[in-house]
């Protein structure tokens, strides 16, 4: 049924000779990427810096990261899926029908050298991007990625990684597992934790119109969301924190200014491989931290409730 | 929908007020209304959102004998968990209806004269669920993490689904005779779906068993290979399934050879799509 | 203040099975006398002191991966709705962290000590156990497959090792070393595992998995820790794995340690199809060595998720299963592995499983050296340890489900030979006053004035499976949690935690190595002393 098979940074830093970047561009959205962690440092099994390892860069289009790819293979946009899935069959050495693989833009020949690579790595990571997990396809996506990479440990080692965006997302999915048993999308309605996605997301519950309030802290989904959404936004009562006026915030019932995490908010962030780093503030803030905004708000609901 | 005298042997449930955020009313079920009074019935819970509310302050409620048969009118896209995990007994209703149809459903019938939303007969085990409208996505799916999806029962959606339509699923046949989204068949265990409109990209990926049936053309995934082309026995028994329970079935397609894909070699799977290559 | 009057109190380590007395309490401790203050009128009831679980898997990035991976189980379980005292959560297999504190409690227990933490990932781990209410716990850091101990093993420098271990000990803030199959998730990291205890551990020439445990015993016992090396041996699961484990008891002779889930490790016969119970040769051998404690890890029918640092036994199981797996390495310092598995009753190697939990627990003749858990999850749940008291202290109920096993199974367990039945006094030793002795926790465990105020008190019922199941009262530093099956407040509970003694110097050796092979920076690296509160920190003197 598949798998998840993940490691810490440090691992990849020390072992990893097979680096593949599948729907990301590091260079630019993760700048420290090549030289802290995947390409350039000379970790405890890789005394040889970028000369031990191979780069393989799989995306729609040339970015500044295909300048440091060893190999790229372009896919047509929206075809991951496909390519994942003949992957799967070709490490096993299953039939692919080349016809069809050809909608992809790449060649059985550059799939089947993929495979031999990545079955020959000593260890190899795949780290994905939003190029995956927002194209279509969404979280069968990711599904493809982590069940190749667990399904090539039959061969040697490997691993998977998402690549994630800012906003301390791996944070807040580990805090919401270990208070609720799931990572995002939780529903308190009947007063024990919910989940199910589609049902329970965000955005599905905005374009729907299933809520009557909104509460929003350090997140713009005005900027992103699909239009329904947005309306809907500006149809009920909707309270933003945020740092800076954001276009939420310019729509939001109520808006208030909060120090920003990270930089003037100390905290806890957990880095995209779930190694928990605390952030001291750097700078000074005018105005409150969100948690302090959040407990003032659930102690007046409190003394309400008991009133 | 004007007013109806209630039938005999039946629940009627009208929607009298609209819930502006989804209402979770899996007490709608024959196991848990029938053989109930009126009053009892209109005190039942029902969730709005997060407060606890009841059947009546939003259904008028008439019990008429004591049949099995409950009979909702209105428009109840919000109204969620109808015919929760329902064993015996038959619902119909007239209007659209929301998330979670018939899931669970070990027995029994439910009738759609409207359109469904998601999550339709997941997890079922048994009965039939017949939809004259619309459904949405993961129709006699498994919810997240669960092995399997629907294990048993007939699905029958006559219009259009999303995606992800017997996803995971088992056993148990899914009709839809309108377009599908992607996915159709996800993960497939076994079973038998028919897709009667045009299909969403990615039909059938990662099955391991199943038979998938398609009669517009579909673009598989490069990981089904081409078997042969024939005309299958074994499909007039299931058209004659169909027909017998009303669902429409396009003449052209009773008769017909089909080419026979296998697949789907990622996992690597033994399951089948054959799809319909006129009547020759 | 409060007094419990006239209940039948087990305090074991006072000579007491079922002496009426009363129990008096002032500032969350038991005294001598109170007056004033509430008074629980217990007769007819059994007062007995907490329950202490010495291995369970229940907080941090291992048990946090398994709750993703599981939300069918989630679905399932049963729902913990938010009251006035108690905030939502789910239980099952891998409850959330609220309802894990609730559930131990209500079933009368009151310390924990989560079994596997990685220094690196170890804040997240404090942060789990601080959203663990009301029990008082610790955890064990994970030691036996750090590169960098590893490292200084094979150029036989035992002096470093022991100073870095320490450091590596106050750096996770935790309360113990644990090793798990030593060297053999070191070499996980390559995809590989260890064999032989003697055999070079991959990548080294000298260091051995026998190495590494004697170094790491030792450690233990020079750095006096309260509890020894908590030691999860090599060969978990494996047919035939009875051997290792004497050889393991065997090199541990003379010294200290605790065996974790010795069920786990009890196995004869050469592959699947001749699986057997080799409990009673461990049993005997454990019998004759009052140097070893160890905890059953029994195993009970029906699903769960396993959860442990056994990185190469977990991708055994998921090729074995074909289920869905989890793997996550630590640079460094350990990994971990998770498999939703099912023990089946009709599944011959889970029947034998089954009987070998309970022919150690009763094979053992010493209460104070075997204890009770399921090494939850792994075994099973730990709200279901009701269910192994009642086979241990009902030997009819136990060959009843004897009945239902296999009948091939038989031929392959020594249980259907054993009448024992526990006494309940011997059960207060394997769930509360054994544990903490071997935790070296002295005001746990008991009833004596100065003990914890941390006390159980049930209705006395001939099923022992009932009575466990629902305490009347459960009362936690003096205060009343849980009344007739409901949690009426809730405390937070404290942690224990050690403060070794090292060499500061040690840090100029560790740093270099450090910014080496991590990749987070030297000052970050420790979990900052205010993270874990409330905290109670034992130095241990030079």
């Amino acid at each position: 049924m598949g798998g998840k098979p993940a490691c810490t940074l440090g691992e990849v830093k020390n072992r990893a000779d097979l680096i593949i970047y599948w729907g990301g561009n590091p260079a630019e959205c993760h700048p420290r990427h090549f030289t802290r962690y995947t390409l350039t440092p000379k970790g405890k099994f890789t005394p040889n810096g970028r000369k031990d390892r191979t780069m393989v860069l799989v995306d729609i289009r040339e970015t500044p990261s295909t300048r440091a790819a060893d190999v790229f293979l372009q896919v047509r946009p929206g075809r991951d899926f496909e390519v994942l899935t003949a992957l799967r069959a070709l490490i096993k050495g299953q039939p692919v029908d080349p016809d069809r693989l050809a909608s992809t833009g790449l060649t059985l020949d550059q799939l089947r050298d993929l495979a031999e690579r990545m079955k020959r790595a000593r260890f190899g990571v795949i780290f994905f991007g939003m190029g995956l997990t927002m194209t279509r396809g969404k979280y069968m996506n990711s599904s493809a990625v982590l069940t190749l990479a667990a399904e090539l440990n039959a061969f040697t080692k490997f691993i998977a990684m998402p690549m994630r965006g800012h906003g301390n997302v791996t944070g807040a999915d580990t805090v919401l597992r270990w208070t609720t048993g799931y990572p995002f999308g939780v529903c308190f309605n009947r007063g024990y934790p919910r989940y199910n996605p589609g049902e329970f997301s965000t955005i599905d519950l905005l374009v729907r119109g299933d809520v009557d309030a909104v509460l929003v802290v350090g997140a713009d989904p005005a900027a992103t969301m699909p239009q329904p959404a947005i309306e809907h936004l500006k149809r009920v009562p909707t309270i933003v924190l945020d740092p800076k006026v954001s276009t939420t915030m310019r729509i939001a019932r109520v808006g208030i200014l909060t120090a920003a995490t990270g930089i003037s908010a100390g905290g806890t962030v957990y880095r995209m491989d779930e190694v928990p780093i605390p952030l001291r503030p750097a700078l000074r803030s005018p105005y409150p931290t969100d948690e302090e905004v959040l407990r003032r708000i659930r102690q007046t609901l409190a003394a309400r409730s008991s009133g | 929908m004007g007013n109806r005298e209630a039938m005999a042997g039946v629940i009627t449930l009208r929607l009298r007020e609209k819930p502006h955020v989804p209402l979770e009313a899996e007490v709608i079920c024959p196991d848990v209304l029938v053989g109930k009074p009126r009053e009892e019935i209109q005190a039942l819970p029902v969730f709005l959102g997060k407060r606890t509310r009841r059947l009546g302050d939003f259904f008028d409620v008439e019990v008429d004998g004591d049949g099995e048969e409950i009979h909702l009118e209105g428009d109840l896209r919000r109204v969620r968990w109808v015919g929760r995990g329902m064993t015996r007994g038959r619902i119909v209703i007239r209007g659209d209806v929301g998330m979670h149809l018939g899931a669970f459903m070990q027995g029994g019938t439910i009738e759609v004269f409207g359109n469904a939303a998601d999550w339709v007969g997941a997890e079922m085990t048994g009965g039939r669920i017949y939809v004259h409208g619309n459904a949405g996505g993961q129709v006699g799916a498994a919810y997240r993490g669960s092995p399997f999806g629907m294990q048993g029962g007939t699905i029958l959606i006559e219009g259009s689904a999303g995606p992800e339509v017997g996803m995971r699923m088992r056993r148990g046949l899914i009709a839809v005779g309108g377009a599908v989204g992607d996915f159709a068949g996800l993960h497939m265990r076994g079973g038998t779906i028919f897709l009667f409109g045009p299909v969403g990209i990615r039909a059938g990926a990662w099955m391991v068993r199943g038979t998938i049936v398609a009669f517009r053309p579909i673009t598989l995934l490069p990981t089904f290979l081409y078997a042969c082309a024939y005309r299958p026995v074994f499909l007039r028994l299931y058209f004659r399934y169909l027909q017998d329970h009303g669902f429409p079935v396009p003449p052209e397609a009773l008769n017909g050879t089909y080419q026979r894909y296998t697949g789907d070699t990622a996992v690597p799977g033994r399951g089948e799509v054959l799809q319909w290559i006129g009547d020759l | 203040m409060l007094r419990i009057k006239g209940g039948k109190v087990y305090d074991p380590v006072h000579g007491q099975a079922g002496v009426v007395r009363d129990v008096c309490i002032a500032d969350g401790r038991i005294v001598e006398n109170v007056s004033g203050g509430r008074v629980i009128d217990a007769r007819g009831m059994v007062v007995l002191p907490g329950g202490v679980d010495i291995h369970t898997h229940i907080a941090g990035a291992a048990i946090n991966f398994a709750r993703e991976m599981i939300p069918e189980d989630h679905r399932r379980a049963v729902a913990l709705v938010r009251t006035p005292a108690r905030r939502a959560g789910i239980g099952g297999v891998a409850p959330s962290t609220f309802a894990t504190g609730y559930m131990y409690a209500s079933m009368g227990w009151t310390t924990i000590f989560e079994a596997a933490v990685p220094v690196l990932t170890a804040k997240h781990t404090h942060e789990e156990l601080h959203d663990t209410p009301i029990v008082d716990k610790g955890c064990y850091l994970l030691i036996g497959n750090n590169e960098i101990v590893l490292d200084l093993l094979e150029a036989e420098d035992y002096e470093r090792a022991r100073h870095v271990v320490a450091w590596l000990l106050w750096a996770a803030k935790a309360y113990g070393l644990k090793a798990v199959n030593p060297g053999g998730v070191a070499a996980w990291k390559w995809g590989q595992n260890v064999r032989g205890l003697f055999e070079p551990v991959p990548g080294y020439q000298r260091v051995t998995p026998a190495r590494i445990i004697t170094a790491l015993a030792q450690i233990a016992e020079d750095l006096r820790l309260p509890h020894p090396l908590h030691l999860h041996c090599n060969q978990l699961g494996l047919p035939g794995n009875f051997a290792t484990t004497l050889e393991t008891m065997k090199i541990l002779e003379g010294r200290r340690a605790h065996l974790a889930h010795l069920q786990f490790h009890a196995y004869g016969g050469d592959d699947w199809t001749t699986f057997r119970s080799e409990a009673p040769r461990i049993a005997e051998y454990l019998n004759d060595h009052p140097n070893l404690t160890a905890d059953a890890g029994a195993v009970l029918f029906g699903d769960t998720v396993t959860v442990t640092a056994d990185g190469p036994w977990q991708y055994l199981l998921y090729r074995l299963t074909g289920h869905k797996w989890g793997n996550m390495d630590i640079e460094n310092e350990t990994g971990c592995g998770i498999v939703p598995y099912a023990y089946r009753q009709r599944n011959l190697v889970n029947a034998v499983q089954w009987a070998v939990g309970l022919e150690l627990l009763l094979l053992v003749r010493d209460p104070w050296r075997i204890f009770l858990t399921t090494d939850h999850p792994n075994g099973g749940a730990f709200w279901r340890y009701p269910e192994v008291i009642r086979l241990l202290m009902d030997a009819d109920y136990r060959r009843e489900r004897l009945k239902a096993l296999p009948p091939k199974a038989l031929s392959r367990i020594s249980l259907p030979d054993i009448d024992r039945e526990y006494s309940l006094s011997e059960i207060v030793i394997i769930t509360s006053a054994g544990p903490a002795r071997a935790l070296g926790l002295s005001h746990k465990g008991h009833l004596g004035v100065g003990a914890d105020a941390d006390i159980v008190i049930y209705d006395e019922d001939p099923d022992p499976g009932r009575m466990f199941a629902r305490p009347r009262y459960v009362i936690k530093g003096g205060e009343v949690v849980v009344e007739d099956g409901e949690v009426r407040q809730t405390v937070l509970g404290r942690e224990f935690v050690v403060r070794p003694n090292y060499d500061e110097a040690i840090e100029a050796f560790l740093q270099p190595l450090f910014e080496h092979y991590y990749t987070v920076s030297f000052a970050n690296y420790p979990v900052e002393l205010e993270r874990v509160h409330p905290v109670e920190v034992r130095s241990l003197g030079e």
